[in-house]
C-alpha cells in the first residue's frame, strides 16, 4: 500500500516542471535508488509518481562552448561509452567502472546519482574534482527559471540537497580540463565494483614541472557529503611531487578528514586509507 | 531373412570418470524449472510471519484483532491459538509461537494468510505487541556468569520429573539452572603423558564467527491440508523421511497421513536439515483458514531467520616431540548457542574427528559447552564444524613446525596417516589417500620453495606481499552412523523399451546427486545417460533415505543404486542365458544390448529381449528393489567408534597476495588434491571443488554476519560479501583415487570436503606473507591491517 | 487500495498490456502478473542479478525497476531468450552452460543468461576478465563462477571464429 494517488510521465520538461509546481512529487528516473528505499520503508512516496525518463531535455552528452553538458537521465553506463566523455574526462569513466554492476549501470542515472546524494557517491567524487556545476531548472508563474550552483555547494546533508521540491536537475556542466589536465580517483575495496565505498579519493590538477596546479581534492565516505578537501588542496598547490612532499600532504589529508565508525569501517581505518592511497596516488602522479 | 545378418560388436566404453552434463540443466537454463517459489496452488492464501522487535523481553500482550478484520485476511494465530503446540528442535526447547517472551531479534509472535502478500503484511503491520524489556546477553561469557538472566528458565516438573518433556507436553524444555545448552566431552589416551613426552608446547585461542549459508532461492514452504484431513507440505527440505516424523510428533498426527513432496532446491548447503519455526507455523495456518498457505521469505527473513554456521572461541594446547612426532592436543571451545538449540550445537561431533584424527595423535582431550544467548541460533553448514575445528589445528601444525625448526610440509608428512591405521577415535582408515594429497599440493603447488622465498621477502621493501598457505582436512566419505540407520533404498524398474526409471530416497540439492546415481545405474546396466528417468522427490513414492548431509549421497546411495541395479542385471541376464543356451557368466550388457562378454558380439538388444520377457505366458518385468545400509557403527558413549563406511582427506595450497598499505588480501591461486576414491562425474566433482572453494574464500575473507547485541547488522548482499567472480583465485585441482573398497565404483564423498581447509590455509600463507598471525576471522581488510599494525588483541579464553 | 495503471509493451517479441499497481516492480509484475517465473527474487535490492531481464537491448535489475517504466519498451526475459529462433547465440550459450557444467542448483542461472547474453551482445569477443567483470553483479553460491565463466568465454571465442 502506498500513498500514490497520482502517476505522471511528463514527455517535455515544461509538462515536468508543471508536475512540479504543482507540489507533493516523488521524482523517478532509473529506480535503482527509488526502488530499495522504498521498499525498505526509507522513504515514503509523496502524492504523485512522476517518470521521468522520457523528458528529452534531460538526455543528451554535448560540447557546449568551453563545457561538456551531461544531461541528468545520461545513465552511467551512457557516460562510460560516449566518445566526448571518453576523451575528455576519462575520471569520470573510470569512477563509472567501478559502480555497482553493469546491470545498474545501465539504468541508473547521472541526476539521480547526484540526487541521491550518498556520502560515498562515487560518480559525485570526479565530478567535484571537475568543478561540475548542476543545472536546475523551475517554472513560476508561466516562466521557465534556471539556477545554476557548483556541485561543491549542492550537497547540503547525507541524502540532501539544495534542489528545491520545485526544481527539477536538468544536467551538469563540466569545463573542460585544461592543457596538461590530470585527474585521478581511486575506490578503495576487494571487488572491483558492487561494493559501497569505504572510502574514494578525487585528485584533479594541472600538471607542470613535476608539481600540480589548480588543485581539486575530494574525498567520499568520509563526511555526511562528499566534500572538497581545502588544506589538502593547499598543502599541494604548487608543491614539486617527491617523497618528502607527499608524505606532507598525506598526512594533512589524514588529519583534514573526520569519518566516523559504522558498520563498514571504523574511523581510524578511514584515516589510515586516505593517507595511504592519498600517498599512493600521488606517487603516481609523481612517476606519470 | 534369407541373407545372413551381419555380427555386430559393441566396443567397451565406460562411463565413470567422464563429463557427464547434468540432467536438469537444459530445463534450468530456460528458466522452466519450478522451485518453490513458483509453484501456486489454486485457492493458496499467502503466510507471513511477525517477527519480534526486541532481542530479548516479556510479551506483556498481543492484539490481533485490527489484523483479523483487514479484508482479505483469512487467518491470524499467536501461541494463544495453537495451545497445542509442541517445541521443536534438536533440544526441543524451541516454541514455533513465542508465548511469554522473545529471546532472539527474529522470534515468531504471530502470522497471517491473507489474499495476497501486500494484504498479508499490511496486516503484520497492524499487530500490535507490548514487550517488557529483558536483559540481553550477546556473549557467551557473560551467559556463564553467575547470576546472568536465563534464557530458558522454565523449571522441571515440581516434583523435579521430566514428565512434561512426554509426548503432548506444552512446555518448551530445558529447566536447567543454568545457560548451558550441551555439553561434549572426549578423550583418548594420556594428555598429561602427552604433554610430558612434548619438547614444544603451545597454547592459542582462535575466535571463528558467524557466517550464513545465503542460497540463492530463499526458504518457503506451501502446507495444504486434504478433504480427509492429510498433510501434504512441498518443502525443501533435505531430510524429507526424518522430517515427515518429526512433523507428525510435532504436529500429533500419524505420519502415515504426511506427505512432503520437494521440489527443486535453491541450494542447501546444510541449512535445510533442522525444522524452522516457520515451516510449523505455516501448518497451523493452512489449518485455521481451511485453504493452501504458501509462505515464503523474504533476503532480510531470511539473514534473520535462518541458521548461521556455529562461532565458536576455541582454544589449543598441542604439543610435538623436536623429531616432529606429534604427541596431544587439548581442545576447550565455547559455543554460542543462540537463543535456541539447532545442529550448530552438535558440530562437536564432527570436530572431535578432527581433533582426534586429522594427523597421528596419541593423546586427545576435548570439551565443548554450547551457552544460551540472545544471539541467532547456529544450524549445519556445509563443513558442519569441520572448518572452526581445522583452521586451528593447521595453523597449530604451522607453528608447531617452526618451533622445531622443521619445514611444514615434511611436518606434516610424518604426521599423515596411511591405509591400514585406526585412530584413537576409532576410525578404520581402509582407503587412505593422506600422503599422496599432500605430496600432489606440494610439487604443484611448489610449496616449499615459495614459502622460503616469501619468508625471505618479508622484511624487503616493497607493499605487496605474497604468501604460500597449506592445510589438510580429513571428513567422512561414506555417511555418518549418526541415526539409527544411515541407509538408502532404491526401487528400479525398466520398461518394454530398455527406459529406466530409478526411484531413490535421495534428494537432489544442486550437487548432481540425479546425475551421478542414473550414471552409475547405466554403468552396471550398460545403458546411455538418455535411458533413466529419476524420481527422488515425494515420499509417497520413494523408499527411505536418511537425507542429504555429511556428504553421503554418491557413496550410499550410489551403493543403494547399483544393488538394485545388479539386481536386474542378474533376472536380465538369466533369461538371456536361458533364451542362448549359454552359462550367465558368459554374458554381458552394454550399450544397450546383451553381448558375448568374451568378444562384445551382440546377441539380441535389451528392448527386444525385456519384451519377450513381458509379453509371455509367464510374463516377468524386471523391477528391483535394495536397501544399503553402510558396515559402519554408531559410536558409543565416548564417542568412539568406526563412525563412517569410508573417510576422505583433502590438501589445499593457497597463495595470496597481501597488500599491507590496505589488508586487502586477494587470493591469487589454489591448488587441491581431494581423495575422493574414484572420480565418478568429472564435470561434476569439479564443480563440487570449485564451488566449495569459492565458499571456503568466502568464509576466510569477505562474509562477515555482524551482530550486536543480538541485533543483525547486515542482514542483506550489500554489505553481507559473498565473493563475485572477478575474485575468484585460479584453481588447480588434482584428484587421488584411492579406490575405496565400499564405495560405488571406488568413490567416496566430497561435498563438504573443499569448503573445510581454506580458511586455515588462507591464515597459513598470510603468516607466510608478511609474519603476522590471524587468529580470528574474517580476515578482511581492516583486520588485517589493524593486525599489521598491532592494534588488534589476540582472542583469548580459558574455560571455568 | 494502491493505484493502478495500465501499461502496454513489447514482451518476448508479443504486445500485450498489463494493469499493475504503481509502486510494483518489473520483477513483481513477470512473476505475479504476467505469471513468468523464470525470472528470480534473490533480493529485491539488486545486489545479486537473479533477476535479471534485458529492456531495449540493455540488461536491468528487473527488482529495481518499476514496472510502468516498461511502458513502451521491449522486454526480453529467459523464456524469450530460450525461445528466440534468431539468436543463435542464444543457442550456443545453452549449449555451453549445459557442457562446461555451469549449472548446479540453477537459480542464478536465467539470471546468468541474461547477462552473458547482453554481455556478448555488447562484446562480442570478450576475454576472460572482461566476462569476471561483466557478471560481477550475478551472485552464485553453488558452483565458484568458474565454469559460468569458462562456458561464455567458449561462446565468446566460437564467435571470434577461433
Amino acid at each position: 500500500m502506498t500513498d500514490i494517488q497520482k502517476y505522471f510521465a511528463p514527455t517535455s520538461l515544461d509538462q515536468a516542471l508543471d508536475c512540479l509546481r504543482d507540489g507533493d512529487v516523488t521524482i523517478l528516473a532509473g529506480g535503482t535508488d527509488l526502488m530499495p528505499q522504498s521498499q525498505a520503508g526509507k522513504l515514503r512516496f509523496k502524492r504523485t509518481l512522476m517518470n521521468i525518463r522520457r523528458v528529452p531535455e534531460l538526455i543528451g552528452v554535448a560540447r557546449q562552448g568551453g563545457d561538456i553538458c551531461i544531461g541528468a537521465l545520461t545513465t552511467v553506463t551512457e557516460l562510460m561509452d560516449n566518445a566526448l566523455v571518453q576523451r575528455h574526462l576519462p575520471v569520470l569513466v573510470d569512477a563509472c567502472d567501478h559502480f555497482a554492476s553493469d546491470q545498474i549501470r545501465n539504468s541508473a542515472t547521472l541526476g539521480g546519482n547526484i540526487c541521491n546524494a550518498s556520502p560515498a557517491g562515487d560518480t559525485l567524487i570526479p565530478l567535484l574534482v571537475l568543478d561540475a556545476r548542476v543545472e536546475l531548472a523551475s517554472k513560476n508563474k508561466g516562466r521557465l527559471n534556471w539556477r545554476s550552483l557548483p556541485l561543491a555547494e549542492f550537497f547540503t546533508g547525507p541524502g540532501k540537497t539544495r534542489r528545491a521540491p520545485n526544481e527539477l536537475l536538468v544536467g551538469v556542466r563540466i569545463p573542460l580540463p585544461e592543457p596538461g589536465g590530470v585527474a585521478y580517483f581511486h575506490k578503495f575495496g576487494t571487488r572491483p565494483a558492487l561494493d559501497i565505498s569505504t572510502i574514494s579519493i578525487g585528485i584533479a590538477g594541472t600538471l607542470r614541472r613535476g608539481a600540480l596546479f589548480n588543485v581539486r581534492v575530494a574525498f567520499g565516505a568520509v563526511a555526511p557529503t562528499v566534500v572538497r578537501a581545502p588544506r589538502t588542496e593547499q598543502a599541494l598547490e604548487g608543491q614539486r611531487l617527491d617523497p618528502h612532499s607527499i608524505a606532507q600532504v598525506a598526512e594533512v589529508a589524514r588529519d583534514e578528514v573526520t569519518p566516523i565508525d559504522d558498520l563498514r569501517a571504523s574511523a581510524w581505518y578511514r584515516k589510515e586509507l586516505i593517507h595511504n592511497m592519498t600517498k599512493r596516488m600521488l606517487d603516481h602522479v609523481a612517476h606519470a | 531373412m534369407g541373407v545372413a545378418e551381419k555380427i555386430r560388436f559393441i566396443q567397451r566404453d565406460s562411463l565413470i570418470g567422464k563429463r557427464i552434463v547434468k540432467m536438469d540443466a537444459p530445463e534450468k537454463i530456460e528458466g522452466k524449472t519450478r522451485y518453490i517459489h513458483d509453484i501456486s496452488l489454486p485457492g493458496q492464501l499467502h503466510g507471513k510471519i511477525l517477527r519480534s522487535a526486541r532481542v530479548h523481553a516479556r510479551i506483556k500482550s498481543i492484539d490481533v484483532s485490527a489484523a483479523r478484520a483487514l479484508p482479505g485476511v483469512h487467518a491470524v494465530i499467536t501461541a494463544a491459538d495453537v495451545p497445542d503446540q509442541r517445541p521443536i528442535g534438536v533440544a526441543r526447547d524451541h516454541l514455533p509461537l513465542k508465548s511469554d517472551k522473545v529471546r532472539s531479534q527474529r522470534d515468531e509472535i504471530a502470522a497471517v494468510a491473507a489474499d495476497s502478500e501486500e494484504i498479508a503484511n499490511q496486516a503484520l503491520k497492524l499487530i500490535k505487541v507490548e514487550y517488557e524489556d529483558l536483559p540481553i546477553l550477546s556473549d557467551p561469557r557473560d551467559a556463564l556468569k553467575r547470576g546472568a538472566v536465563l534464557i530458558h528458565p522454565e523449571p522441571h516438573g515440581a516434583d523435579g520429573s521430566d514428565e512434561h518433556l512426554k509426548k503432548g507436553a506444552p512446555v518448551a524444555f530445558t529447566g536447567k539452572p543454568d545457560n548451558i545448552a550441551m555439553r561434549f566431552d572426549y578423550a583418548h589416551g594420556d594428555v598429561a603423558q602427552g604433554e610430558a613426552e612434548s619438547d614444544v608446547v603451545i597454547e592459542d585461542t582462535f575466535q571463528l564467527h558467524y557466517v550464513t549459508h545465503c542460497c540463492m532461492g530463499v526458504s518457503g514452504i506451501i502446507a495444504e491440508f486434504d478433504a480427509s484431513g492429510n498433510l501434504l507440505m512441498y518443502s525443501n527440505t533435505q531430510v524429507p523421511f526424518l522430517h515427515k516424523r518429526e512433523f507428525a510428533d510435532y504436529l500429533n498426527m500419524d505420519p502415515a497421513r504426511i506427505r512432503i513432496i520437494q521440489p527443486p532446491i535453491g541450494g542447501g548447503f546444510g541449512s535445510k536439515l533442522d525444522i524452522y519455526p516457520f515451516e510449523v507455523i505455516c501448518v497451523f495456518l493452512a489449518r485455521a483458514a481451511k485453504r493452501p498457505v504458501k509462505l515464503l521469505f523474504t533476503r532480510e527473513e531470511e539473514f534473520l531467520a535462518s541458521p548461521t554456521r556455529q562461532p565458536v572461541l576455541l582454544t589449543l594446547r598441542s604439543g610435538c616431540k623436536k623429531d616432529g612426532t606429534l604427541t596431544f592436543r587439548q581442545v576447550n571451545t565455547l559455543h554460542d548457542n543462540g537463543a535456541y538449540t539447532s545442529w550448530g550445537a552438535t558440530t562437536p561431533f564432527v570436530m572431535m574427528q578432527t581433533f582426534s584424527s586429522l594427523y597421528r595423535v596419541p593423546h586427545c582431550d576435548y570439551h565443548t559447552v554450547a551457552v544460551y544467548t540472545n544471539n541467532p541460533y547456529a544450524g549445519s553448514f556445509r563443513g558442519y564444524g569441520n572448518l572452526q575445528a581445522t583452521f586451528a589445528i593447521e595453523q597449530h601444525m604451522d607453528m608447531l613446525a617452526e618451533a622445531i625448526g622443521m619445514d611444514p610440509f615434511d611436518f606434516r608428512l610424518k604426521n599423515a596417516q596411511e591405509a591400514g591405521e585406526v585412530t584413537g577415535q576409532g576410525m578404520s582408515f581402509k582407503s587412505c589417500g593422506f600422503k599422496e594429497c599432500l605430496n600432489t599440493v606440494a610439487i604443484r603447488s611448489e610449496y616449499q620453495n615459495k614459502r622460503k622465498a616469501n619468508q625471505a621477502r618479508q622484511k624487503a621493501p616493497g607493499v605487496i606481499k605474497r604468501g604460500i598457505g597449506m592445510a589438510s582436512m580429513l571428513h567422512v566419505g561414506g555417511g555418518a552412523k549418526i541415526y539409527p540407520s544411515d541407509g538408502c533404498g532404491t526401487i528400479l524398474k525398466l520398461d518394454d523399451f530398455a527406459n529406466v526409471t530409478l526411484i531413490t530416497g535421495a534428494s537432489e540439492i544442486g550437487q548432481g546427486s540425479e546425475t551421478v546415481l542414473s550414471q552409475l545405474v547405466c554403468e552396471e546396466l550398460g545403458l546411455p545417460m538418455s535411458a533413466l528417468t529419476v524420481v527422488n522427490n515425494d515420499t509417497a513414492i520413494t523408499p527411505w533415505d536418511v537425507g542429504v548431509h555429511a556428504s553421503r549421497t554418491t557413496f550410499i546411495a550410489g551403493n543403494s543404486a547399483i544393488g538394485a541395479a545388479k539386481k536386474a542385471k542378474v533376472k536380465i541376464l538369466a533369461a538371456a542365458a536361458k533364451k542362448f543356451e549359454c552359462p550367465e557368466a558368459d554374458l554381458d550388457l552394454r550399450g544397450g544390448w546383451v553381448i558375448k562378454a568374451a568378444t562384445g558380439e551382440a546377441l539380441i538388444d535389451l528392448p527386444r529381449l525385456l519384451r519377450s520377457l513381458h509379453f509371455t505366458d509367464k510374463a516377468e518385468l524386471v523391477m528391483t528393489t535394495f536397501y544399503y545400509e553402510p558396515p559402519s557403527v554408531h559410536q558409543d558413549k565416548a564417542y568412539k567408534g568406526d563412525v563412517s563406511a569410508a573417510y576422505a582427506w583433502a590438501t589445499q595450497a593457497v597463495e595470496v597476495e597481501v597488500d599491507t598499505e590496505t589488508g586487502i588480501v586477494r587470493m591469487l591461486k589454489v591448488t587441491c588434491a581431494h581423495d575422493v576414491g574414484r572420480v565418478l562425474n568429472r564435470l561434476g566433482i569439479e564443480g563440487q571443488i570449485e564451488g566449495g572453494v569459492v565458499m571456503g574464500q568466502g568464509y576466510a575473507l569477505t562474509e562477515n554476519l555482524m551482530i550486536e547485541n543480538g541485533v543483525m547488522k547486515n542482514p542483506n548482499f550489500r554489505d553481507y560479501k559473498l565473493v563475485t567472480a572477478p575474485e575468484i583465485p585460479e584453481m588447480d585441482i588434482s584428484f587421488i583415487e584411492s579406490m575405496d573398497g565400499e564405495g560405488p565404483q571406488g568413490a567416496k564423498g566430497v561435498g563438504e570436503a573443499p569448503a573445510i581447509c581454506i580458511a586455515a590455509a588462507t591464515a597459513n600463507a598470510i603468516y607466510n606473507a608478511t609474519g603476522v598471525r590471524m587468529y580470528g576471522l574474517p580476515f578482511t581488510p581492516e583486520r588485517i591491517y589493524r593486525a599489521l599494525h598491532g592494534k588488534s588483541e589476540k582472542p583469548s579464553w580459558k574455560p571455568l | 487500495m494502491s493505484l493502478m495503471h495500465d501499461i502496454a509493451f513489447t514482451l518476448n517479441g508479443v504486445k500485450r498490456g498489463a494493469t499493475v499497481r504503481v509502486d510494483m516492480s518489473a520483477l513483481d509484475m513477470l512473476r505475479e502478473v504476467v505469471g513468468l517465473t523464470g525470472t528470480k527474487y534473490g533480493c529485491g535490492e539488486g545486489e545479486c542479478g537473479a533477476c535479471t531481464i534485458q529492456v531495449d537491448g540493455l540488461s536491468i535489475n528487473s527488482c529495481l525497476m518499476f514496472a510502468v517504466d516498461c511502458h513502451g519498451r521491449e522486454v526480453v526475459t529467459i523464456e524469450g531468450l530460450a525461445d528466440d529462433p534468431a539468436s543463435g547465440r542464444a543457442a550456443a550459450l545453452r549449449d555451453a552452460f549445459v557442457e562446461h557444467g555451469a549449472v548446479q542448483c540453477g537459480f542464478c542461472t536465467p539470471g546468468m543468461m541474461m547477462q552473458a547474453s547482453h554481455l556478448l551482445d555488447k562484446h562480442p569477443h570478450a576475454d576472460e576478465a572482461g566476462i569476471k567483470r561483466g557478471i560481477e553483479g550475478n551472485i552464485c553460491r553453488c558452483t565458484g563462477y568458474k565454469k559460468i565463466v569458462d562456458a561464455i568465454v567458449d561462446v565468446s571465442k566460437q564467435e571470434r571464429g577461433a
